[in-house]
């Protein structure tokens, strides 16, 4: 079972579409600092990853990575996934209810009642290059936006397009995006193993891709706009340790015992086997 | 030809959020919250400084929107903020949820301008363990 090392990627999304650069506006963690990662919580983040080798120096299973990208002041990541589309989906279910009761109401409806339900509409976005209509536009606190323009707006969790630079090039970690089956957490992510069995520190760029709110012709727009930022790995060659018991470097964490004593009790004799009744005995 | 029209957004209604970003491990491995907890705002333009740490310095002024949020470092694991400990005169924050979810967070708004700084002080949730756990160091709202 190879280990697995979370790389969390926060983005301060709405700056960095500011200044058009992810330089600044990047935090790095991972969960190896015990490790000896450093840098944590920075833009400069060094993931330590320990050769997997067995105590004889025989190389044990291969290190995992899954980078998880975050938007720093947009919905957290521990709302479910597809949380935009479920809230899309409530407020036209709340307003069809409302207009219902309005169509079935004996007076005409007031013009403030109607602007009222427009707001709870909400508007839509989007997506660039797309035909379909896109999901609502939701605020950080998961209410529709109904003026895009004037209201303060939730950004998309960025998106990973890519992961390649030196640890790709000289075949140290292998990338792939991978598909989750989690309904709640799940979806798309970027995951790489390592050939830990090469120490050295190495470099990789990453591709993401934030999305900005824009109007055009009318139209309200996620238009994708792509950066890249660097991270480093440093791989050791420190054997495999158990972490939960920290029981050193040994193979298993049983301490060795002596050979047993022989005033050891012997063991229980095994009871005696019964013997099914058989019809001669009766 | 497209005609290009693009309007940017606005930012001036969009309130300042304060993450933490809590390594749950690490907190219930040392029972601490030194060094396991990572603080940063969306007003780094604005202004606010020690980002990465616990004496996070938010820049506000009276009538800014303020929204605190947690991650936890590992995804699997359960932070969420118990408490926030403010002068009660510059700010009181309350618990609100995502609606249709159980997801907390934390909102409020400066009620005055700040001359100096107001340090203030969160409680967290963290994993299976059962009383709260505040910032060892404090951070701040500053004018």
């Amino acid at each position: 079972m190879p280990q697995q090392l979370g790389i969390i990627v926060l983005v301060d999304t709405a700056n960095a579409l500011a200044e058009r650069t992810l330089s600044g506006n990047t935090y790095w963690f991972d969960n190896a600092k015990l490790y000896g990662s450093r840098n944590q919580g920075t833009e400069n983040l060094v993931t330590a990853i320990h050769g997997s080798y067995w105590r004889d120096g025989s190389q044990a299973a291969e290190q995992v990575l899954n980078w998880l990208p975050y938007s720093l002041g947009s919905l957290p990541p521990s709302v479910p996934r597809g949380y935009v589309a479920e809230r899309s989906q409530c407020s036209d279910e709340e307003v069809l209810t409302e207009l219902e009761s309005i169509a079935n109401g004996s007076s005409a409806p007031e013009a403030a009642e109607l602007e009222r339900l427009r707001k709870a509409l909400g508007k839509r976005a989007n997506a660039h290059g797309r035909g379909s209509r896109g999901q609502k536009v939701l605020d950080v606190t998961g209410h529709v936006v109904t003026e895009v323009g004037s209201e303060a707006h939730s950004y998309p969790p960025p998106t990973i397009t890519d992961v390649f630079g030196q640890a790709v090039d000289e075949k140290v970690i292998y990338p792939a995006e991978y598909g989750s089956p989690d309904l709640v957490t799940g979806g798309w992510y970027w995951a790489a193993s390592v050939d830990t069995s090469r120490p050295g520190t190495y470099t990789y760029e990453m591709r993401i891709q934030l999305h900005d709110l824009v109007q055009r012709d009318g139209e309200i727009l996620w238009e994708p706009v792509n950066f890249t930022c660097r991270s480093s790995l440093k791989i050791t060659t420190e054997p495999k340790r158990n972490a939960f018991t920290k029981a050193g470097m040994g193979y298993l964490p049983i301490p060795s015992l002596p050979s047993q004593p022989s005033t050891a009790p012997a063991a229980p004799a095994a009871p005696a086997a019964t013997t099914e009744p058989t019809a001669s005995q009766h | 030809m497209t005609t290009s029209t693009k309007q940017k957004q606005t930012t001036t209604s969009r309130p300042i959020t304060i993450t933490a970003v809590v390594d749950a491990v690490g907190v219930l491995a040392s029972d601490s919250t030194s060094g396991e907890v990572y603080l940063y705002d969306t007003n780094k333009s604005g202004g606010s400084t020690g980002f990465g740490t616990q004496e996070l310095k938010t820049k506000v002024k009276r009538g800014d929107h303020l929204l605190w949020t947690t991650i936890a470092l590992e995804c699997e694991a359960h932070v969420a903020i118990h408490g926030i400990d403010i002068d009660k005169t510059v700010c009181e924050p309350e618990r609100k949820v995502y609606p249709n979810t159980d997801v907390a967070y934390w909102t409020g708004t400066v009620k005055k301008d700040i001359d100096g700084a107001v340090p203030y002080r969160i409680s967290f949730q963290v994993g299976t363990r059962n009383d709260p756990i505040t910032t060892a160091l404090s951070p701040a709202l500053v004018g």
